[in-house]
Parts: C-alpha cells; sequence; structure tokens
C-alpha cells in the first residue's frame, strides 16, 4: 500500500512539474476545424496563421523566446472547440486563433471569458479572424476578444452599393444563407438594405449547415422565385456544392456573395460564374509587393479567400507583440490587449485599425467581379476575381453596437 | 474482501491524485469519470437486459440540455446548489426513457436497436431547428455559479463533484443488480418466456430497466454539461452513441465492472494519444473489430477468466508462453504503427503536393530513422513485424491452450464465454 | 409548376440512387439476417475506388472495375471475419459490422485527407440533356438514374429467372432444406454478401462522380439507407425501391414546402395558439425535412415491423 502511494505521488509531482514548468515563451493555440466538412476553410486560416507566426519568430519571437504554436482540431462543432479550448489552456496557450465558424467563435469567447474571470492574472487572448456574425462583437464583445474580419452588414453594404453603381442588381433579389448566427445576419442584412439598394427581397431561405448533398431542390427554389441577384454568405462545402448545382443547372442569375473566392468554388461553377460579386477583405490582384509570390514560396499556393486577411489580422497582433516584448519578460494578456487597441496597419488597399469600444477590426473592403481579365485566374481556369471598386474603412463600417458593454481592466 | 480492499485503493488513488496533476490530466479524469457511468448506465440494458441501443446518445444529450436549462436558470437568479445540477439530467432523463422505452420495448434484438436509433436521430435532426430548447445550430452554454461557498471554477473542483456524483450513481447501479429486481432483468435477458411465466410483464419490467439505465446516461450528460458548461445538437450525434457501445464491449458487457473499464482505458488512451496520431479512431475500430472476434467478453472478460481459474492454474509454466505471445503481439502491433504512420505521412495533402510541385519524394522518419518512401525495404519492414508476431502469437497458442486443459478437464479457449459474475 | 417537375425528376433520381445502395443490404438482412451497419461503407469505398482508378485509366474503368473490387471486399470480410462471430449470435455480428465500417471511414481518411476528392464525371458525360424552364438538366442525373434501373432489372431478372436465382431464394428461406439438398449454403451466403458489396460500390462509382466523395459520405447515406431498408422490408427488393423512391421525392420536394404544424392548426383558427407554443410547432416542413425518414422509420417499427412490402417480421 505504502509503496503504491509512493509510486503514485512520484508520478504525480513528475506530471505536475511538466505542467507548470512552461510559463515563459508566448503560447498561441489555433482552435481551427480540422476534420470534418469544414477542413477546407480550417486548414486555410491555420497555414495563414503559421506563414505570420513563423516570421514573428525568424524576427526575433516575442520576449527572446521564440512564440510556440500549436494546432487543436474542434471537429468543426462547438462541443469539440470548447474541450479543445481546455486543453489548450492546460497546455498554456495565452492566446487562442480561431476562424471557420461563427458559432465556434462564439463558443471560444464565451469559454474565454470565463477562463479570464476565473483566472486572474493568467488571462488569455481571443483573436478572430473569421467568425462574422454581428453578436461576436455585440453582446458577446468583451475586453479581451479582438475581431479581425468583417461582418454580414459590412459585407452586403459593399457588395449593394457597389452593385447598383455598376447597374447590376436588379430589383428581385433572393437571399439564400445557413442557418445560424451569421446565416441570420446576413438574411436580416440583405432585408435591411432592400430600401437604399432599391430592389424587393423575393425569397429568404435559410438551410441546414454543411449537411446538404444536393442543392439542386434549392437551385429550382431560385430559378421559380425569378431573382435578379442572389446573395448568400454560404461558405465552405455549402458554397461549394450551391456553385456545382447552379453550374449544373446553367443558372442565369448574378451572384452576390460573402466568401465566392474559396478554392473550388469557380472551378465547380464554370462559366456561369463570370459576373458574380464578390465582397472581400483583400484582392491580391491589387498587391503592389512581393507578398503574393512570398506567400506561394513559403506555402505551396498563392494566398486567396480568408488568407490575406488572416495575414492582416496577425501583423497587427505583431505589432502589438513588438510594442509590449521585454527582453525575459512575463506574458502579460492585459498588455497585448491594450497595444492591440492601438495598433494601425497600412496595406496597399488602405489603412486598418482597431476600435477601442467594441474591438472590431475597422478595415477597407474589396467588391470584386468574376472575369477573365485577370493576372491570377484560379482553380486551372481562365477566370479570376478583377477589382471593381475599394470601399475605404470609414465608409464600409458601422458605428459599435450599443449592445456591447466593454469591462475593461481597472 | 479483497475486492473491497482494491475499491478503497482506487478510491484513495481517484481522490489524493488529481490536485497533483496538470488542468489536462484533471480535464481527462473528469471525462474519464463520466465516460464510465455513462457506460456502465448503458450496460444495465445492454449487460443487464439484453437490449442493445444504438441511440443512447439521446438521454446523455437531454441529460446535458436540461442540466443546462438549470444553470442558464440560476444564473439569472433561481436558487439551486450548482453541485446537485445533475438532478435534473436524471430526471429528464428517467422520464424520457421511460417513454422512448415503452415504444422500443415493443420490439426485441434487431428491431429495437434500430427504434433507438431512429430516436437518437430524429433528434438529432430537429435539435439544430429547435431554438428555444437547444439553442438551434451553436446550442447552449451557461456559468457555473458559486454556491455552498465553493466557486465551481477550477477544473480540480469540477472533478470532486464529478467523482462523488459518479461513485454515488455506479454504486447504485451495482446495488440494483443484487436487488430482486435486477435479478429480473437478467432473467429477462436470458430467457423472456420463463419470466412471463412466472407472472411478471416483461414489457413492463423492460421499460423501467430503459428508463433507469436512460436516467443514469442523463447523470453522465449532465455531468458532461456541467464541466463543459455547453452543449449543441452534436452531443446526438451517432458518433457518442457508437463511442458508448465501443467503450462497453472493449471493457466487456458481461461484468459490471467491464464497461468501466473500458471507458476508462480508451478515454486516457485518447488523451495520451490522440495528439499523437490522426489515426487513433483507426487503432480503436482495430481493437474492437480484434476483441469481437477473439475476446467477445472484452477485456474484463479475459481478465475475469483468470481470475476464476487462479487457483488451477500453472502459473509458472504459464509466464513463458504469456510473455512470447505478448512480446509477438508488441512486434505486430509495432509493424502496424510503422505501416500507419508512414500512410499518415506519405498521404498527407501538404506531402503529396510537395511531391507533385518538387517530383522529390522526402524521407519519413520513424523510430529516429529515416525511411525512403520509394524503396520497398520501407514498406515491407512494417509487414514482416506484423506477419512475425502474428505467427508468433499463433504459434504460442497451442502451448497456452494445453496449459490451460492440463489441470482441470475443461475445454479452453481464450474467447471462453465467462459465466456472468456481477 | 417548374418546382414540382425539377423536385419530381430529381427525387426520383435520388431514390434510384438510395436503391442501389439498399439492395444489397436488404438481400443481406433477407438471408443471413445481419443488419450490415459496414454497408454504407462499400459505397463509399466505391466512390474512392472509382476516383482512384478514374485517375490512373478513365473514368469507364473505375465504373467497372471498383464495384468489383468491392465486391472482393466483401467476400473477404464475410469469409474471415463475419464468419467467425456467426456462433456468438446476431448482436455479435452487427457490432462486428459496425467496428469494420469505423475502420473503412478511418483508412478513407487516413489515405486519402479529411477533404472531399476532386473526383468528375468525363466530358463526354458532361453536358445537358434536355431544358426545362430555362434550365440546363443535367445527364449525368439522367446516368445516374439509367444505371440504377439496369441494375434493378438485372437483379430482378437474376433472382427469379435463373438457377442461381432460384437457390438464392431457397437458401434465404430455408437455409436448412437447401443445405439438405446438397447446396453449398455458405457459399452463397458469402456470394450474396459479395454481390451486395459490389452493388453497393457501383452506387458509389456512379453517384461519387455527381455528389461530394468525403469520408463522411458513408455515414451520410448510411442512416439514411437503413430507414430505406426498414420501410420498405427487410429483405423485400420491392419494399426497399418504393421506399427508396418515397425518401428521395420527399427529400427533394421538402426544402420548398413551408408547412408547419402552426400553419395547419391556423386553417381551424389556433395559429396563434401554436405560435405561443413555438418550439416544434412553428417548424416548417423546410427545416424539419431531415426528421422526416427517421419518423417514418419509427411508425413503420413500430405499427408494422415488416415493413411496406416485407411478409416476415
Amino acid at each position: 500500500m505504502k509503496a503504491v502511494v509512493a509510486t503514485a505521488l512520484a508520478a504525480a509531482s513528475l506530471l505536475g512539474t511538466t505542467a507548470l514548468a512552461s510559463a515563459d515563451p508566448l503560447k498561441i493555440a489555433i482552435i481551427e476545424s480540422l476534420s470534418g466538412s469544414q477542413t477546407s476553410t480550417g486548414r486555410l486560416y491555420a497555414t495563414a496563421s503559421h506563414y505570420v507566426i513563423d516570421k514573428l519568430n525568424a524576427a526575433g519571437g516575442y520576449n527572446g523566446e521564440p512564440i510556440i504554436v500549436t494546432e487543436y482540431d474542434s471537429g468543426g462543432n462547438t462541443a469539440g472547440a470548447s474541450a479543445k479550448f481546455k486543453q489548450a489552456v492546460a497546455d498554456g496557450a495565452n492566446i487562442v486563433i480561431q476562424g471557420s465558424s461563427s458559432a465556434i467563435a462564439g463558443q471560444i469567447s464565451e469559454d474565454v471569458r470565463k477562463h479570464n474571470l476565473r483566472n486572474k492574472g493568467s488571462e488569455v487572448l481571443f483573436l478572430n479572424v473569421g467568425g462574422e456574425a454581428m453578436e461576436l462583437t455585440g453582446d458577446k464583445c468583451h475586453f479581451h476578444a479582438f475581431r479581425f474580419t468583417t461582418t454580414a452588414p459590412i459585407r452586403v453594404g459593399a457588395l449593394v452599393s457597389v452593385m447598383k453603381d455598376q447597374e447590376t442588381l436588379g430589383t428581385r433579389v433572393y437571399s439564400i444563407n445557413q442557418n445560424y448566427s451569421w446565416g441570420q445576419d446576413m438574411q436580416a442584412a440583405i432585408e435591411a438594405d432592400a430600401r437604399r439598394g432599391g430592389y424587393e427581397v423575393v425569397e429568404t431561405v435559410l438551410h441546414d449547415v454543411n449537411r446538404i448533398q444536393d442543392f439542386s431542390p434549392f437551385v429550382a427554389k431560385i430559378q421559380a422565385a425569378k431573382p435578379d441577384t442572389v446573395i448568400t454568405g454560404n461558405w465552405s462545402n455549402d458554397l461549394l456544392l450551391l456553385m456545382k448545382a447552379t453550374g449544373d443547372a446553367g443558372l442565369k442569375v448574378r451572384f452576390g456573395t460573402a466568401f465566392l473566392d474559396q478554392p473550388g468554388n469557380i472551378g465547380n461553377a464554370g462559366p456561369v460564374a463570370l459576373g458574380h460579386y464578390v465582397a472581400h477583405p483583400y484582392n491580391i490582384e491589387l498587391s503592389r509587393t512581393s507578398f503574393p509570390q512570398d506567400y506561394e514560396t513559403v506555402t505551396g499556393h498563392l494566398p486567396t479567400y480568408v488568407e490575406p486577411g488572416t495575414v492582416n489580422g496577425l501583423t497587427m497582433l505583431g505589432k502589438a507583440l513588438d510594442a509590449t516584448s521585454v527582453k525575459g519578460g512575463k506574458v502579460d494578456a492585459d498588455k497585448i490587449a491594450l497595444a492591440l487597441e492601438g495598433v494601425t496597419l497600412d496595406t496597399d488597399i488602405g489603412t486598418l485599425s482597431m476600435r477601442k469600444a467594441d474591438h472590431q477590426v475597422l478595415l477597407p473592403v474589396v467588391v470584386s467581379e468574376v472575369s477573365r481579365d485577370v493576372k491570377y485566374p484560379v482553380d486551372g481556369t481562365d477566370m479570376g476575381f478583377k477589382p471593381v471598386k475599394v470601399i475605404p474603412a470609414d465608409q464600409a463600417t458601422y458605428p459599435a453596437q450599443d449592445s456591447c458593454q466593454m469591462k475593461r481592466p481597472s | 474482501m479483497t475486492r473491497l480492499l482494491l475499491a478503497l485503493i482506487a478510491a484513495a488513488v481517484l481522490v489524493a491524485l488529481p490536485p497533483f496533476l496538470g488542468l489536462g490530466w484533471q480535464n481527462t479524469l473528469t471525462n474519464m469519470l463520466i465516460a464510465a457511468l455513462f457506460a456502465a448506465a448503458f450496460n444495465l440494458l445492454m449487460g443487464q437486459g439484453g437490449m442493445l441501443s444504438f441511440g443512447h446518445a439521446a438521454y446523455y444529450g437531454l441529460g446535458a440540455f436540461a442540466v443546462l436549462h438549470l444553470m442558464l436558470a440560476i444564473e439569472n437568479g433561481f436558487n439551486f446548489p450548482t453541485a446537485l445540477l445533475p438532478l435534473a439530467g436524471a430526471g429528464v432523463g428517467l422520464l424520457s426513457g421511460l417513454g422512448a422505452g415503452y415504444f422500443a420495448a415493443k420490439r426485441t434484438g434487431v428491431y429495437f436497436s434500430l427504434v433507438t436509433l431512429a430516436l437518437a436521430e430524429l433528434l438529432h435532426a430537429i435539435a439544430p431547428h429547435w431554438q428555444g430548447l437547444f439553442g438551434g445550430e451553436a446550442g447552449l452554454s451557461s456559468m457555473r455559479m458559486p454556491s455552498w461557498g465553493l466557486e465551481f471554477g477550477t477544473s480540480l473542483e469540477v472533478y470532486y463533484v464529478t467523482l462523488a456524483w459518479v461513485v454515488v450513481s455506479i454504486g447504485l447501479l451495482y446495488a440494483y443488480t443484487l436487488t430482486p429486481f435486477g435479478r429480473l432483468t437478467l432473467a429477462l435477458r436470458d430467457n423472456e418466456q420463463r419470466v412471463r411465466f412466472m407472472g411478471f410483464d416483461p414489457h413492463r419490467t423492460k421499460v423501467l430497466v430503459f428508463g433507469i439505465s436512460a436516467m443514469f446516461s442523463g447523470v453522465a450528460g449532465g455531468l458532461m454539461a456541467m464541466s463543459q458548461e455547453t452543449a449543441n445538437y452534436n452531443i446526438f450525434s451517432m458518433a457518442i452513441s457508437s463511442q458508448v457501445v465501443l467503450q462497453t464491449f472493449v471493457g466487456g458487457s458481461t461484468l459490471f465492472l467491464g464497461p468501466v473499464l473500458g471507458a476508462a482505458v480508451l478515454t486516457v488512451f485518447t488523451f495520451l494519444i490522440s495528439e499523437m496520431t490522426r489515426a487513433w479512431m483507426l487503432y480503436q475500430g482495430i481493437l474492437f473489430v480484434l476483441i469481437m472476434l477473439f475476446a467477445p467478453n472484452g477485456i474484463a472478460g479475459v481478465i475475469q477468466l483468470h481470475i476464476d481459474a487462479r487457483d488451477r492454474l500453472p502459473w509458472a509454466r504459464l509466464t513463458g508462453p504469456y510473455a512470447l505471445a505478448t512480446a509477438a503481439g508488441a512486434v505486430a502491433t509495432t509493424g502496424l504503427v510503422m505501416l500507419v504512420h508512414y500512410a499518415e505521412l506519405v498521404f498527407a495533402d501538404a506531402y503529396r503536393a510537395r511531391v507533385a510541385r518538387d517530383g522529390l519524394w522526402e524521407p519519413v522518419s520513424a523510430f529516429g530513422i529515416d525511411w525512403n518512401p520509394l524503396n520497398p525495404v520501407t514498406w515491407l519492414v512494417p509487414l514482416a513485424l506484423i506477419v512475425l508476431g502474428i505467427v508468433g502469437i499463433l504459434k504460442m497458442r497451442g502451448p497456452i491452450a494445453q496449459l490451460w486443459a492440463t489441470p482441470a478437464n475443461i475445454p479452453p479457449t481464450a474467447a471462453m464465454p465467462a459465466p456472468h459474475a456481477a | 409548376m417548374e418546382f414540382v417537375t425539377l423536385s419530381l425528376l430529381n427525387g426520383a433520381i435520388y431514390g434510384m440512387l438510395l436503391f442501389m445502395v439498399s439492395a444489397g443490404l436488404t438481400l443481406i438482412f433477407g438471408m443471413m439476417g445481419v443488419l450490415n451497419f459496414a454497408h454504407a461503407s462499400f459505397y463509399m469505398l466505391g466512390a474512392y475506388f472509382a476516383y482512384t482508378l478514374s485517375g490512373m485509366f478513365n473514368f469507364w474503368v473505375g465504373l467497372i472495375v471498383a464495384p468489383l473490387m468491392v465486391g472482393v471486399v466483401g467476400v473477404i470480410i464475410e469469409r474471415t471475419l463475419l464468419r467467425r462471430v456467426h456462433r456468438h449470435g446476431h448482436a455479435h455480428e452487427l457490432l462486428l459490422t459496425f467496428g469494420i465500417a469505423l475502420i473503412c471511414e478511418e483508412l478513407v481518411k487516413l489515405f486519402y485527407g479529411d477533404f472531399p476528392v476532386n473526383y468528375q464525371m468525363p466530358a463526354e458525360l458532361n453536358f445537358s440533356a434536355f431544358t426545362v424552364f430555362g434550365t440546363n438538366y443535367p445527364f449525368y442525373r439522367l446516368f445516374i438514374g439509367l444505371v440504377a434501373v439496369a441494375m434493378f432489372a438485372a437483379l430482378l431478372i437474376v433472382l427469379t429467372k435463373t438457377r442461381i436465382g432460384i437457390i438464392v431464394r431457397g437458401a434465404e428461406r430455408l437455409p436448412k432444406m437447401a443445405e439438405a439438398l446438397g447446396h453449398n449454403v455458405p457459399l452463397v451466403f458469402m456470394g450474396v454478401f459479395g454481390a451486395g458489396a459490389a452493388l453497393a460500390g457501383l452506387g458509389g462509382a456512379v453517384a461519387g462522380a455527381f455528389y461530394p466523395t468525403n469520408p463522411n459520405m458513408a455515414l451520410d447515406l448510411g442512416v439514411i439507407v437503413f430507414v430505406v431498408v426498414v420501410v420498405g422490408g427487410l429483405g423485400s427488393l420491392e419494399g426497399s425501391l418504393v421506399a427508396s423512391l418515397l425518401i428521395g421525392i420527399f427529400t427533394s420536394f421538402a426544402v420548398g414546402l413551408d408547412w408547419s404544424i402552426a400553419g395547419l392548426l391556423g386553417v381551424v383558427g389556433l395559429g396563434g395558439v401554436a405560435e405561443a407554443i413555438g418550439g416544434p410547432l412553428t417548424l416548417t416542413l423546410s427545416s424539419a425535412s431531415g426528421t422526416v425518414p427517421f419518423l417514418m422509420m419509427l411508425i413503420v417499427l413500430l405499427v408494422r415491423p415488416a415493413g411496406l412490402m416485407g411478409s416476415r417480421n
């Protein structure tokens, strides 16, 4: 009996020390959907994050130590993400990055808030690089959460104003979106912009998320409603399959989208995609630096879809880290958060900054059109995304939501 | 007596050890306890009642959502002690179990399994659309509130609450098997006709067993909700239902503690190995199939077989063949791990993209050695190890069977079904 | 009108695909009493094998060889695994096939990754068959339907008009008697298991080029296939056909139907009450369409376990 206890205690102290020993280097946890139907998107966020963090490490890391990055697979669902967040905290993470889904972003943001309430002095930051639901900088906003991407009203607003200017919007708009916070926001934004855009919303559909195998029934429904334009916030498989079904049916309707630049969409849709629009935070066609080529050398592909936005977001983090890095110092999440609030980043298309009131990034938005007249064709086709207009940050964004009641550290 | 002592030692370790462990281990032990309770509850139906449910995630999930609703109510000022939260899971589990059981128990065999499967899938399909009850796609989340002077903030506090609930629940489940009604459940599994002749209503008995099993599944789900502070419709998925089936049968469904053992072992292994290899689920599947083929009563069944025969087995002479068979098993496992590891590396998207771009097959490393994927030796070595290991085990089967047969004249096979022991 | 026409067409063809996969399952169950959890995995393997073969040779080689390969896998599984646990009873067989399904899914993930693979139909099949109401109807959809119809016809002829068919049906009805008459029943079982697997593999090889080929496809289809087999009647080929078409057409129509229980009650003036209760009462059929197959399955299991066309319980 004594021997058993002794062995157990020895084992315990061994395990205990390994858990406590790692306090100094900055640890970043990437919690992404790396399995399941959203893998394709999750992988891109992770790749872009690694790209920036590797550069930060090449430039000396943080506090004189290399930054340690670990990937965790959320499996694409909130419960999985929550479990992995716990694991990340157990592994000593200071910063958590997530992009793939608003539902998961909401979960992690709440988990981070609870963790920070309970663990004063070892706070964790949440960098939301892709969750676009309004509530994340509204109801659920808190001091330790930052959003580096757009939201539904930003994307829809940009689409509507540019398509109206181009006289391609028409008067009948169809809304097809995913049935969760993000898709519901999209639908609300499409309905809210109806008067400004001078259109009528002919039908709205909210469908299951990433579970539909065949979108042809929906395409038949769209066809029957005779819209001029379809606006959709779909992403991952839900957009890929929607594009495939529209391509198969030869549906002659213009799409205004949030994520058409996701790899595979143009290839699946084929020539019917010509003339479709996307509102996105960046378009490499506008790049005047060697960033696209450098990214390609490092990762094997040109930056697309969510990657440039993620790179910009993490570059902003890098600036905040620069400002707080002290050789041999402790990692202080609050200090990094305060520094992040003041960061600005100049890019080829304008300046990005972090709004202090709700931690929403203020960023310029590009509206592009699928065209053959491009420098970087995609998906092995001769089509790509030709920039139509850049909407500067101050025009793209709406004021901070009243629902955001942020408690700042005193 | 020995059993009691063992149980006491186990309890002492479970109480005394966690404060010295890291956060990761505390979380894992909590998950392990919850899985163990879920498996024990599931097995009340399967092992005791002979009813194979393929949809036990339903009651687990309903328990979880019940607790989350209660937690939300507490957040909004309702007065209820946090430590007793799983009671909500128990209540909802029992009620839903009685309801579902009423229908499911009308059928037997495969049809019973199909009814349970359909019920769980029904919930899984409707939950993401039912905003008020299940929180839609995102699910519900809440926060544990302090009560009884405890914060319920740290993983350790959650662990101890879970431990208390699991020990009491498993104790109750065990006590159940000793009651006359528990005996009746067993009789039901073995011979339903006879139960009927004895004057009992088999359907009513089955419904009650189903309800009790669902009640403790609800407690397990409630504990999970309490520890995670969140749940969404995925908790009703086939993956959760199948995980408990897997754990129960790996552990052994004919013994009371088999499922508990299976759940504990697999949860801890998952924690240890899943970060190392993505193929963990593959190993779990292979282990499950091997157990189905060669040890239908699971790990606990094999252990029980040895305990039952401990007095008549020539242990000294068995040691050699057992050691050799274990070594052969290790050799085969090594080969399998190597093979899977190569496949993981060589068939990874990134690796194939590099090959397509540069035309170079970079070496893959295993056990500190770099192997060239184009060299047949790379693939022949693990294959040879697997064959060697299997041949070794087959060679040892004869001698082991002989030693088992020597003292008493009982026909021995490792796969011999163990007599039921509670 | 266009919605009805298109939905009917799409639904019928999806139904035929379901039938291709469930035909083998219902045959195996009817004969061996084994509910094969791994059956949808054969469908998935068919798609992946065909994808690999179409990359190495061409689409047509994949279409023909992949089902044969899946058939061989089925034979091996029956011969080396399933037969061993037969003596432990049906529950054990069920659990074994469940384990095999797990392994199949993980192996596919290991070799092909978690991503959907880019399994495409050949260019010569990628054209529109006709135009209805201004949209093109892809020929490949019709092709899926044609393959399924051809398969059903072939199966029916083999089972009812040939000697093999008589033996198979005999072994299914009265295995002991067939054995006494000198037929090798285990061999027949093995053949049926392999053939059933090959049919599912054919379904995968054909459908994988149209629907996404990913590691979740077995699980996604697996449960629906169970529904088909149960609703049609375990062991009844004709029942499976009817149930497949029913579920296929229903699924395709459901997205367009905004009916809800609240709406129904509204007709009799109770709409307000239902709205107040909320929850499932206000769910539209389009968003709850996923639940309907399981409801059907439950009702059949509880009311008429023999299914629509099954003769036995």
